[in-house]
């Protein structure tokens, strides 16, 4: 630490005792040491005096009624995340999810497809998917619900025209 | 049943416990009481009106997150400052410098321009008043960056030791001391050319 920098030090009681003596000699011998130091101390105590006094521009109410609002949205964003975060594990399910529930309806629609021309729906129980075929379309979608409920398509099937009909 | 407390004579301690149970109306009390303390410490570090209105704001809110956090070891207020500059110290850094920052932070690491200074052999604030001397100083302060600015304030106005401003400034406390230098003799040039400009 330089000899300035510890003038400073011992003008801001940062020193301990037997380096706070040294710096008091040193000043008390140098002229120049003592100068800084006097400089120091004076920019000390002016600045002491100095703190800035500025009132908040803005109503009790206006400004209040800022920080409410704030803390409601913060509120609101945590509680729909907290449901997100508590299920959070379950994501690592939802693409084995969405391959059962693909090879379960195509099972179905294999299995079970409607010869009568109509749309057909079909929903799987204790699956969390739904199906859509339509025959005129020749086309069947599966739909799979994420952690929020909300289906979107995870594959789709498209048949080919049996010959016969071509 | 928890008593009702008179929010406007309650102590800020009363006001804090019912806050932390969730009593927005005892966390309105404290905003109204030291709104204006932790506006003025953001607006010390700032030096801008907007921006100290928009980052007090959000230390409040951020107050109201944390308050199971105080644990009452400092005051109420001291807890709050330190939150409000915290998130300052984040802004400032965020922000781009302007250029007259830039050229006082290049003196400053091109090393040794506080030593070059003539010292200043007389007070300048000597025999001014109280308000007139708020004023150049404020002046001053706005002259210098903000690194140097935030030394001085939180060592002068928060009363904070060396190694604490080394760790919210996040910097070691050779730099604390070195900026801290700094600051004051830059300080006591701007007073002293701020007095002389005053009596020519």
């Amino acid at each position: 630490m330089s000899t300035e920098l510890k003038l400073q030090a011992r003008l801001d009681g940062e020193l301990d005792a037997r380096e706070a003596r040294e710096i008091d000699a040193l000043v008390e011998q140098n002229a120049q040491q003592a100068a800084l130091m006097q400089e120091l101390s004076w920019t000390k105590a002016a600045i002491a005096a100095g703190d800035v006094e500025v009132a908040l521009p803005e109503t009790r109410e206006f400004y209040w009624s800022k920080i409410a609002r704030a803390i409601e949205a913060e509120e609101r964003k945590a509680a729909t995340a907290a449901p997100a975060e508590r299920s959070g594990w379950l994501k690592f399910f939802y693409p084995a999810t969405g391959l059962a529930a693909m090879a379960a309806v195509m099972f179905v629609i294999s299995g079970s497809r409607s010869n009568d021309g109509v749309d057909t729906e079909s929903v799987p129980e204790d699956m969390n998917a739904v199906s859509f075929r339509s025959e005129a379309e020749k086309m069947s979608v599966v739909y799979v619900a994420d952690e929020y409920g909300s289906f979107s398509p995870v594959g789709q099937e498209v048949k080919n025209e049996p010959e016969a009909d071509k | 049943m928890a008593k009702a407390i008179d929010h406007k004579t309650a102590p800020d301690v009363k006001l804090v416990a019912a806050s932390q149970a969730g009593n927005m109306q005892a966390f309105e009390e404290l905003v109204a009481r030291h709104r204006d303390k932790i506006y003025a410490r953001a607006f010390s570090m700032m030096r801008n009106e907007e921006e100290a209105i928009d980052l007090s704001q959000e230390a409040w809110v951020k107050a109201w997150q944390r308050l199971k956090q105080f644990q009452g070891d400092s005051s109420f207020a001291t807890w709050m400052t330190r939150i409000v500059i915290n998130l300052c110290l984040d802004q400032l850094r965020r922000q781009k410098r302007t250029r007259a920052e830039s050229i006082e932070q290049l003196d400053e690491e091109l090393g040794g321009v506080e030593r070059q200074m003539p010292i200043i052999a007389t007070n300048p604030s000597q025999g001014l008043e109280r308000s007139e001397l708020r004023k150049r100083i404020d002046k001053a302060m706005n002259q210098l960056s903000y690194e140097h600015r935030t030394v001085l304030i939180l060592h002068e106005f928060e009363e904070m030791e060396y190694k604490q401003i080394a760790k919210v400034m996040n910097c070691s406390i050779g730099t604390v001391m070195s900026r801290l230098f700094y600051a004051r003799r830059r300080l006591a040039s701007l007073l002293q050319s701020l007095k002389k400009e005053q009596q020519s």
